[in-house]
């Protein structure tokens, strides 16, 4: 699949009031066009759910629906049990933040995964609780300057490594996990489409980069997806049932400090520091592509 | 007591420049308050912060709607709201532009300080940052604070978070935009029609606050609403496609986060309603089809 | 849709009146977590479902908060939900629960009154319900296993009314309800399905007609909706009152409304109980009645809303109103009492407090007695406390 079979129907309008070159918006709204107007959207407290309606405006063109923070595993399970019910076969998609999926939305998701419900749960991670002010989770990488890990004369930013979500989520065996980058089209594109098309219960996680969270420029916004892809900080896999059925590998890969260059988050880093990432990065990767990077 | 409302986007200062003039006109021995209007409005977007000061307790904790003062950090917003809304009859609107007083054009006549505050954050932090300029300009325009005190409340406050030497930069800033006002009067006659606001009554607000899609007096509301909000008005930057250049791959099309962007016989275009300015469509064109530059509003 | 069960006399607990309850009530989607003593509900729904009596979804969720969340969620696709809990499990549903009324979702949950920690305990005390007090619930509280199973059924009427559309909680009491058997008469599913309707919700989430529903909302629009609870609280009063009525008619057992009066036309002195107490003080009542005491009783029935109107009248024709609570508000006191006293502003009669059963100790004959027998000394000027703790060692009434 590729960006020119996308249809130009907007379920996503624009309107919506997120930062200039909010990495979120693009994911949602081309995420759409494959899961169609057959979707019943749900997202818990975060910048989503902020920029993309302000009573009485909503961005949404497909039903919409918001109860808290914590809960999108059990949201979602109960509107698609009532669908069930009902005898329909509408796509119900629940869409949090890294907070509400990696912290306190956890224990919802397990649950929701573990009951295998027919739902798809979407992680769109901007690596902090960005609607209430740039606060660390246990996505936001090490060293990085949160607004609750500052970096300090003392304490230079997050003292842990990210905590690796997809790992936790492929543990359960559900139909179908995918990691996701917008920079890259067609991966995006098959494996949304994917999602649409198994049943069971379905994860998807996203990298959305946040230029006010991260500090970079705007118009980088595209380019950081690909760069984190290209260092190995993000990684692009699929699973079925727990079995990895699909690796991507960067052609070239660009030491982490080319990532983090650019990102007023990581400016305070010493030369230890991008070593400490670095290392974490030649792990993961050994561990993911079986070779030294 | 007097007041003065902040205008602003999100992401430029304003609440730190309200604080900082609210802390400037207590070094002299007055009680003062500031807050910022509490929304939901991410960076970019049109924000307003407020700063009260009197001689003696505030005890008043509504927001301001009749302000003796109207500062304008970002000249754009003149365009696109009208900023007089409720100053006091011989109140004073400070503005940040490059313009003379008598060459700008508000809803009415009133007196005017100008300065160009980016110009010199750009010259003396290196940085377009005017929060602490434009406070230069405060004082001299109004004479309620004095210079000394706003640079003693700009190290305070910004010294703090940002060092020494920036903060000291800061207050340099202020101090040459305090110069460099110019006070005058405006030009007036320009119109604004107010966005209409749904406010339903208990009788007509919906069970639950549940909405389909409804026409109302001010416009759509419900799904798929959020088209009436342009967000245009945020943009610094604008994009312009070169559609000799284009080769129509989409790219701008599919990755640009407003959703602005449609393809016409091939071609990008934009839809300048709603783009912000973000600039990803020109840094992806693979073309190099489309070029920002800084927005000149009429 | 459910089996045809036809009307019949069981002897069960008060766990399964409430689960056998929401499954004749066509409960289509129930999601529950189990905590004790509320756990028999949720195994005895799991065997309705598991023995094919009802095809209900069941979603056997991870958490209470889950719980409450899944059934909003279940109820704002159009579902009629049913959902049961007790004590922390409660407490940890607390946020869900303003969601649940504020979306006027008409969701039906029987809680079983348990003590909340620390330290912890299993028994009763209304120190669960009674906080939830704000969130928009109904909230009532009933005597006997009849009563669990009948308000179960009214539970569904009177919440799904177009001028109500709020949940709501029908309590029974640890243990002495939950655990305890007793006989019950059932109707049948044709009768209850007859007395309920279909569930029309007033809005849903379907692709076919895409409405939002919890959109992140400003000032300008939250008053006016919070405008919209308080009058349907109001509306609920009148709804309990025509529900109980034709109820009885339908069934033949009356629950007279929002209260119910016992033997308190001539009385003196009444003291107003709620849940299991009551069966205990009606036979205070009798026995005090035959010495030549005139004592009547009050059952509360309904604690949101609260049954001003009816106390009030009440006030009017007696010498002194004794209020029992199980559960404090500390810094003021008992629930009820607060309540009590706020209907009855104006009327110069002494009202009193009495605390007893806390944390699940026995609440016996001779303490209602004492109620009572205090109660008649204030109406004679002879006491003035306000505040009575019972059986609490070490301190006396
Ligand atoms: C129970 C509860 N705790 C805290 C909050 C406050 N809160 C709202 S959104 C949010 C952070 C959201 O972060 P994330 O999920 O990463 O999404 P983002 O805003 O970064 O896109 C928090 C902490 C809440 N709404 N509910
Ligand atoms: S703070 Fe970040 S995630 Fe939130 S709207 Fe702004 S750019 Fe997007
Ligand atoms: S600058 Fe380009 S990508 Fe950004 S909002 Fe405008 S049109 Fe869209
Ligand atoms: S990215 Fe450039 S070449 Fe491609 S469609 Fe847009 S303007 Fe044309």
């Amino acid at each position: 699949m590729n960006i020119k079979d996308l249809s130009d129907e907007i379920l996503f309008t624009p309107g919506h009031t997120a930062c200039a070159g909010c990495g979120a918006p693009p994911i949602v709204r081309n995420i759409m066009k494959i899961f169609g107007k057959d979707t019943i959207i749900y997202t818990p407290a975060n910048c989503l759910l902020v920029f993309g309606g302000t009573y009485p405006y909503l961005a949404w063109k497909v039903p919409y629906f918001h109860e808290a923070f914590e809960n999108t595993g059990a949201c979602i399970s109960g509107v698609a049990r009532a669908l069930r019910k009902q005898g329909k076969k509408t796509l119900v998609v629940g869409i949090a933040g890294d907070g509400g999926t990696y912290d306190i939305g956890i224990q919802a998701l397990s649950g929701a995964a573990e009951r295998n419900e027919d739902v798809i749960y979407i992680c769109y991670d901007n690596e902090a609780y960005m609607n209430t002010g740039i606060q660390r989770s246990g996505s936001t990488p090490y060293g990085a300057a949160t607004t609750t890990t500052p970096a300090g004369t003392k304490i230079p930013g997050k003292l842990d490594h990210k905590k690796d979500m997809a790992e936790i989520m492929r543990a359960h065996e559900v139909p179908y996990v995918a990691t996701m980058s917008i920079a890259h089209q067609r991966d995006f594109l098959e494996k949304a489409k994917k999602a649409r098309d198994v049943e069971g219960f379905r994860y998807l996680h996203i990298i959305s980069p946040c230029p006010t969270g991260w500090r970079f420029d705007p118009s980088l916004t595209i380019e950081m997806s690909r760069k984190a892809v290209d260092s190995g900080m993000w990684t692009l896999f699929e699973a079925e049932y727990g079995e990895i059925t699909n690796i991507y590998k960067p052609k070239k890969k660009i030491p982490v400090k080319e990532y983090l260059m650019g990102q007023g988050r990581f400016r305070h880093f010493t030369p230890e520091m991008v070593e400490e990432l670095q290392r974490w990065v030649d792990h993961k990767w050994k561990r993911i592509y079986g070779e030294e990077p | 007591m007097y007041e003065i409302r902040f205008h602003g986007r999100g992401g430029q200062g304003g609440k730190m420049a309200a604080e900082a003039y609210a802390l400037a006109a207590f070094l002299e021995g007055n009680y003062a308050v500031s807050f910022p209007f509490f929304g939901a409005e991410r960076r970019g977007a049109p924000v307003k912060a407020f700063t009260r000061v009197d001689d003696k307790k505030i005890r008043i904790k509504t927001q301001v709607y009749e302000p003796d003062y109207v500062v304008v950090l970002d000249e754009t917003l003149i365009e696109t709201q009208d900023v007089l809304e409720g100053l006091k009859k011989d109140g004073t609107v400070i503005i940040n532009t490059q313009r003379k007083p008598e060459e700008v054009r508000l809803s009415k006549p009133v007196k005017c300080a100008t300065v160009d505050a980016t110009g010199i954050a750009l010259e003396v932090l290196g940085r377009p940052i005017t929060n602490t300029a434009i406070l230069g300009a405060l004082a001299r325009a109004t004479g309620r604070v004095k210079i000394e005190s706003v640079e003693q409340a700009i190290m305070e406050k910004f010294g703090a978070r940002l060092g020494r030497e920036s903060g000291e930069k800061n207050a340099r800033a202020a101090r040459m935009a305090y110069e460099q006002t110019l006070v005058g009067t405006s030009q007036g006659g320009k119109e604004f029609v107010p966005r209409p606001q749904w406010l339903p009554d208990v009788h007509e607000m919906p069970i639950g606050g549940a909405i389909g899609t409804m026409k109302t007096e001010a416009g759509l509301i419900g799904i798929g609403s959020f088209v009436e909000n342009k967000t245009g008005d945020w943009r610094t930057f604008i994009p312009a496609i070169d559609k000799e250049k284009c080769i129509g791959c989409r790219f701008c099309w599919f990755y640009c986060p407003e959703g602005c962007i449609s393809m016409v016989e091939g071609k990008a275009e934009v839809n300048y309603d709603y783009c912000k300015g973000c600039g990803i469509c020109a840094h992806e064109c693979p073309a190099k089809a489309i070029e920002m530059t800084r927005e000149v509003k009429a | 849709m459910i089996q045809k069960l036809e009307r019949k006399k069981m002897v069960i607990t008060g766990d399964y009146a409430a689960a056998y309850g929401g499954m004749i009530s066509g409960a289509e989607v129930v999601a529950a977590y189990p905590i004790t003593p509320q756990t028999l509900i949720v195994e005895d729904f799991a065997t309705f479902v598991n023995d094919g009596i009802t095809d209900a979804e069941f979603i056997m969720v991870e958490s209470e908060h889950s719980a409450m969340s899944a059934c909003i969620a279940a109820q704002a696709a159009g579902a009629r939900t049913f959902t049961a809990t007790s004590s922390q499990g409660l407490a940890l549903m607390h946020e869900m629960l303003f969601i649940a009324a504020s979306l006027r979702l008409p969701i039906v949950m029987p809680v079983v009154n348990r003590t909340v920690a620390a330290p912890i305990g299993i028994w009763c005390e209304y120190n669960d319900s009674m906080p939830q007090r704000d969130t928009g619930w109904m909230q009532m509280s009933c005597e006997d296993n009849q009563e669990v199973l009948d308000m179960v059924i009214m539970s569904y009427k009177i919440a799904e009314h177009r001028d109500v559309l709020l949940p709501i909680m029908p309590c029974l009491d640890a243990f002495i309800l939950s655990h305890t058997v007793e006989p019950v008469e059932a109707p049948s599913s044709d009768e209850v399905a007859q007395y309920l309707g279909k569930y029309e919700p007033v809005a849903k989430l379907d692709t076919e007609n895409p409405m939002a529903i919890g959109t992140f909302a400003p000032p300008e629009y939250i008053q006016e909706l919070r405008y919209h609870n308080h009058m349907a609280m109001e509306n609920a009063k009148r709804v309990i009152r025509e529900v109980t009525r034709d109820f009885a008619r339908t069934f033949g057992h009356d629950y007279h409304g929002l209260i119910e009066e016992y033997r308190c036309d001539d009385a003196d002195v009444v003291l107003i109980t709620i849940g299991t107490v009551t069966g205990t003080a009606r036979e205070v009542v009798d026995e005090l009645r035959e010495r030549g005491k005139k004592v009547g009783l009050v059952k509360l029935r309904f604690y949101r809303p609260f049954p001003r109107e009816e106390l009030q009248k009440i006030a009017e024709r007696v010498g002194a109103i004794g209020v029992y609570d199980r559960a404090v508000s500390f810094g003021s006191g008992g629930p009820m009492f607060i309540e009590t006293r706020h209907a009855l502003y104006g009327h110069s009669i002494p009202i009193m407090n009495f605390l007893a059963g806390i944390g699940g100790r026995d609440v016996m004959k001779k303490d209602v007695e004492k109620m009572f027998e205090m109660l008649l000394e204030a109406k004679e000027g002879k006491t003035s406390k306000e505040i009575v703790w019972i059986g609490t060692r070490g301190v006396t009434p």
